[in-house]
């Protein structure tokens, strides 16, 4: 009897956690776009008031931000401080390494081809190609906050209610 | 480890890609002592300048057989522009407009490549082919002769001094000691030290980074770092409240009238012009009025003649000879 009242807590646990931690995933999309789109602001006003050099711009955008999106921006300025990498490898390699953003292929695909481009321009260029940047991740922002809030309820419920369906139905 | 060595392994090394240290490492250090300048251009032999003639350099060291010397590549050049540039473009966007950039240490690099025109004006500089590492020296010391000529201590002011030379012959150098030493003041000469503003358009004289000189100028200087020089005297002699203002490589008419308006504003001026002679200045526009003008009180004329800082002459306000170096030479560099 005991056993059979251990393993349903464990069932549900797990299917509740797995439930929160699909959900949080949601959740924390829109909250990692809206720092992205932040330090892209940051960069925007280093790069066009003060010409700020890349290595020092992508490390002093995130200012008074904390989480994977800083830390990416911290990788990326470190990769191009150290080495003898272009903007582009070095924002790849800082998004492989980044294991805690939650960024799909559409933000993925947009900081790729924004690197493209970064620094090899001057900074009329430079402008327009980060007011570009903006207006996407505004829209996929936009688009993610809805998901979440579509989603996030969703996988929750679905988590703790699959855990208890398990179990009746073992029961 | 010399002066130079130290110049390389400090600053210059880091900016070359790899394989390019080693074959310099390989030569003799005599030999790097007296560098100058280090010439990349693609496809073509990697030179070295040294003294008043070039070195080849091959994988075994110094050749004097083209087609033994090791000859650089385009991605050579991409690589170096990009470290140099730090990835960043728009950060030296006016400096490459004019072809060249300053890095750390104030060493000068001049490029050459494919010109981008818009409405008449160079507006980028686009598939460099050639990269000239002009190798920048602190010598303490070597205005030491100068000194006494651009001192009035009756009236206890500094001269309005005019450094004049073809380009290579320590201009920046002589400039860069003489601050350094009116900054310090010298008390067997009656003069205290002075408060000066510096103009550093290109970044050479303070070799500043992040807005901090690397090199020693002294207590009394202020830096104004990679700004126009006609804005910047301006900015300075309103701002910080100069008794001299010093500045590098005049030639606009912007400049002129801005050494004009600090001169009428009682402070003392100091500055560099490539020329060869007082008399070559009488015919440039804008400068050439200064002169005719007297705004200068003294004229120092510099050669490389026994190497770069070779104090030729000084002249005064009437452009009579006050030094000359027949008697004595002083050399920098």
């Amino acid at each position: 009897m005991w056993l059979k009242i251990i393993g349903s807590i464990i069932i549900i646990f797990t299917s509740t956690y797995i439930g929160f931690s699909l959900a949080s995933r949601y959740a924390e999309r829109p909250h990692q776009i809206r720092q992205l789109i932040s330090c892209l602001s940051a960069l925007k006003s280093l790069i066009n008031y003060v010409a700020v050099p890349l290595p020092e711009a992508l490390s002093q955008c995130t200012c008074g931000l904390v989480g994977p999106v800083t830390d990416f921006f911290h990788k990326t300025s470190i990769l191009l401080h150290n080495g003898r990498l272009t903007p582009q490898a070095a924002m790849d390699q800082a998004l492989k390494d980044s294991k805690q953003l939650v960024f799909t292929q559409a933000e993925r695909e947009i900081l790729t081809s924004f690197s493209a481009t970064l620094g090899s321009m001057d900074r009329e260029e430079q402008h327009k190609s980060l007011e570009l940047i903006h207006e996407q991740l505004f829209r996929i922002q936009k688009d993610a906050e809805i998901r979440c809030e579509q989603n996030v309820k969703m996988y929750r419920y679905l988590g703790v209610c699959s855990g208890l369906a398990i179990v009746i139905i073992l029961l | 480890m010399n002066n130079t060595q130290n110049i390389l392994t400090q600053y210059i090394y880091p900016m070359l890609p790899p394989h390019i240290p080693k074959l310099l490492m390989q030569l003799p250090g005599k030999l790097l002592a007296n560098l100058t300048e280090i010439r990349i251009r693609v496809n073509q032999p990697l030179l070295l300048v040294v003294g008043n003639h070039d070195v080849m350099v091959a994988d075994f060291g110094q050749t004097t057989i083209a087609a033994q010397a090791y000859h650089c590549t385009m991605q050579d050049l991409v690589k170096i522009f990009q470290v140099m540039c730090k990835n960043s473009v728009y950060a030296f966007e006016p400096e490459l407009q004019q072809g060249y950039l300053t890095i750390p240490g104030g060493h000068r690099v001049g490029l050459a490549g494919q010109a981008a025109v818009f409405d008449g004006t160079v507006k980028a500089l686009t598939r460099i082919s050639s990269l000239n590492i002009r190798l920048a020296r602190s010598i303490p010391g070597c205005a030491k002769l100068i000194l006494p000529f651009v001192i009035d201590s009756i009236n206890r002011r500094i001269y309005n001094t005019l450094l004049i030379s073809p380009p290579r012959c320590g201009k920046t150098t002589i400039l860069r000691d003489l601050i350094r030493q009116l900054s310090i003041g010298n008390t067997n000469l009656g003069i205290p030290g002075v408060q000066i503003g510096l103009v550093d358009e290109r970044s050479e004289i303070a070799a500043c980074e992040n807005g901090i000189p690397s090199i020693d100028l002294g207590p009394r200087v202020d830096v104004l770092d990679a700004c126009p020089k006609a804005k910047g005297l301006l900015m300075l002699i309103r701002s910080m409240a100069p008794e001299v203002v010093a500045t590098d490589e005049l030639g606009r008419a912007e400049d002129t009238a801005a050494i004009q308006e600090a001169i009428s504003a009682g402070v003392s001026v100091i500055a560099t012009i490539h020329s060869r002679t007082i008399y070559d200045l009488y015919t440039r526009p804008h400068i050439g009025e200064l002169v005719q003008h007297k705004a200068f009180d003294r004229y120092v004329i510099l050669s490389n003649r026994l190497g770069p800082g070779t104090i030729e002459e000084i002249y005064n306000t009437d452009q009579e000879k006050i030094y000359s170096h027949a008697n004595e030479v002083k050399v920098c560099g």
